[in-house]
């Protein structure tokens, strides 16, 4: 089954780069101080979802 | 555009490499992405009042509150207090970090460093492989400045350091991921920073209290990353402070978010490149405090970025003397706390109450190793093995680690 695409809500995201430091594909990018997902390079790890403290980062349904 | 050094970032490691830099007579400029030096905070604002002898601020507008020490809670509430006396010189100040940045942004420009606002490096610029620029964007604009250095001073999500093949990304359990409100009209006195431990509190890190006068307080958590779940810092915060019925009844004027790098130290020097503050991975892997490391590491930076325009060589070699500064003055101390850090992850609850009440009585003035463990051992023996490995970490065996 394939893994759901992975979506930054960059109206909460707080630009705290946490997501950034641990992306292992270098995926997210800050643009205009928010954290930019490029979907071409991710590979639904997942670990910058578990990253995120306030929760800005889900799977999108 | 052509300076000598492009200063990627403008926290405290950028504007204080910016600074010394300026002052050695190299041309400089800091690119900054947001559009106010400062803001947002990204902090809990606890600062080492060891930076009173660095004459890096002036006047005082800067300091919120002096502390007296500080105490730390163990999961059963067991309070173990850290006082002047005992902690010397690491007594601390909580600071306003907007006025405190911006203050250390002040003395880079009067040094002569140019700053530029909104604006996003998106590139390096090599030639034949060498870096000799950066590609940046301020609003819609873009534009090339070409310089022989860049110091990266871009923060935990640095990409600099990443474009110039050094590894910067994170284990996830060697990333703090944080929440943090400021609260106001807390009735509450204390000098004193608090921190509370354990499991259920902070998987892998701690929540803070640090007083900034006027019953103000900043309320934070670090969840090690690895340990933590979506949106896990923010409950776990929300929790702790609903749970307490003084900081209930506090209004948070403040919130925001915030990731620190807990990892041991990196390669910071490639040719005509340094990386400097958090995104070196100078901040200390069991407090996550990086301001102090941020301040002697970006002026020993700046002071190496002024060497090497003077001798006009910007070569790996010329710039290490920056990296063997740097290790010699916190390197040896930022290994031992990675390693200490890796050490306490592994204590359950019990194990730090035991810890807690081993230490509550302990006088830490006469402090010596030897009155260290008789206190631990004559209420918690079982406390000395798990201990061991700590007491085993000396000067000598971290030089070779």
């Amino acid at each position: 089954m394939e893994k759901s695409k992975i979506k930054i809500d960059i109206k909460n995201c707080l630009a705290c780069g946490g997501c950034i430091s641990v992306c292992l594909q270098d995926a997210i990018y800050m643009i205009s101080s928010k954290a930019n997902l490029d979907d071409k390079k991710c590979i639904r790890c997942g670990i910058c979802i578990k990253t995120c403290p306030i929760g800005a980062i889900q799977e999108s349904k | 555009m052509e300076y000598d050094a492009i200063v990627v970032g403008g926290g405290p490691a950028g504007s204080v490499t910016a600074r010394f830099a300026a002052e050695s007579g190299a041309k400089v400029i800091i690119l900054e992405r947001r559009s106010e030096i400062g803001i947002p905070v990204l902090c809990g604002e606890g600062i080492s009042q060891r930076i009173d002898n660095w004459g890096m601020l002036e006047g005082k507008r800067w300091i919120a509150s002096k502390m007296d020490g500080a105490k730390i809670f163990s999961p059963d509430g067991t309070m173990v207090t850290l006082s002047k006396e005992m902690a010397g010189n690491e007594t601390g100040y909580v600071v306003y970090r907007d006025i405190f940045d911006q203050e250390l942004a002040r003395r880079a420009a009067k040094a002569g460093a140019d700053i530029i606002l909104n604006t996003e490096v998106t590139e390096l610029i090599k030639k034949n492989g060498k870096i000799t620029g950066i590609k940046a964007r301020e609003f819609d604009e873009k534009f090339e400045i070409n310089a022989n250095i860049i110091a990266g001073a871009d923060g935990v999500e640095s990409k600099i350091g990443k474009w110039a093949g050094i590894n910067t990304t994170l284990k996830t359990n060697d990333l703090e991921t944080c929440a943090q409100y400021t609260l106001t009209n807390v009735d509450y006195n204390s000098d004193y920073c608090e921190f509370y431990i354990g499991k259920k509190i902070s998987p892998g890190g701690y929540i803070w209290i640090f007083p900034k006068g006027e019953n103000t307080f900043n309320v934070g958590i670090g969840v090690l990353a690895s340990l933590s779940d979506s949106r896990l810092p923010l409950k776990l915060l929300n929790k702790f402070i609903n749970d307490n019925p003084i900081l209930k009844k506090g209004e948070p004027i403040r919130f925001l978010a915030g990731a620190v790098p807990v990892s041991k130290p990196i390669e910071t020097v490639k040719d005509n490149l340094l990386l400097v503050g958090d995104a070196a991975r100078h901040a200390d892997p069991i407090t996550g405090g990086g301001l102090t490391t941020s301040l002697e590491g970006g002026k020993i930076a700046g002071e190496t970025i002024g060497k090497s325009v003077e001798k006009q060589s910007f070569d790996k070699e010329t710039l290490s003397s920056y990296e063997t500064r740097w290790k010699e003055a916190f390197g040896t101390k930022l290994i031992r706390d990675y390693i200490v850090k890796e050490i306490m992850l592994d204590f359950d609850d019990k194990t730090l109450n035991m810890l807690a009440d081993s230490l509550k009585d302990y006088k830490f003035e006469e402090f010596s190793t030897l009155s260290l463990v008789k206190a631990l051992v004559i209420k918690h023996p079982t406390l000395l093995m798990k201990l061991t490995p700590l007491l085993k970490l000396t000067d000598k065996s971290l030089k070779k680690a």
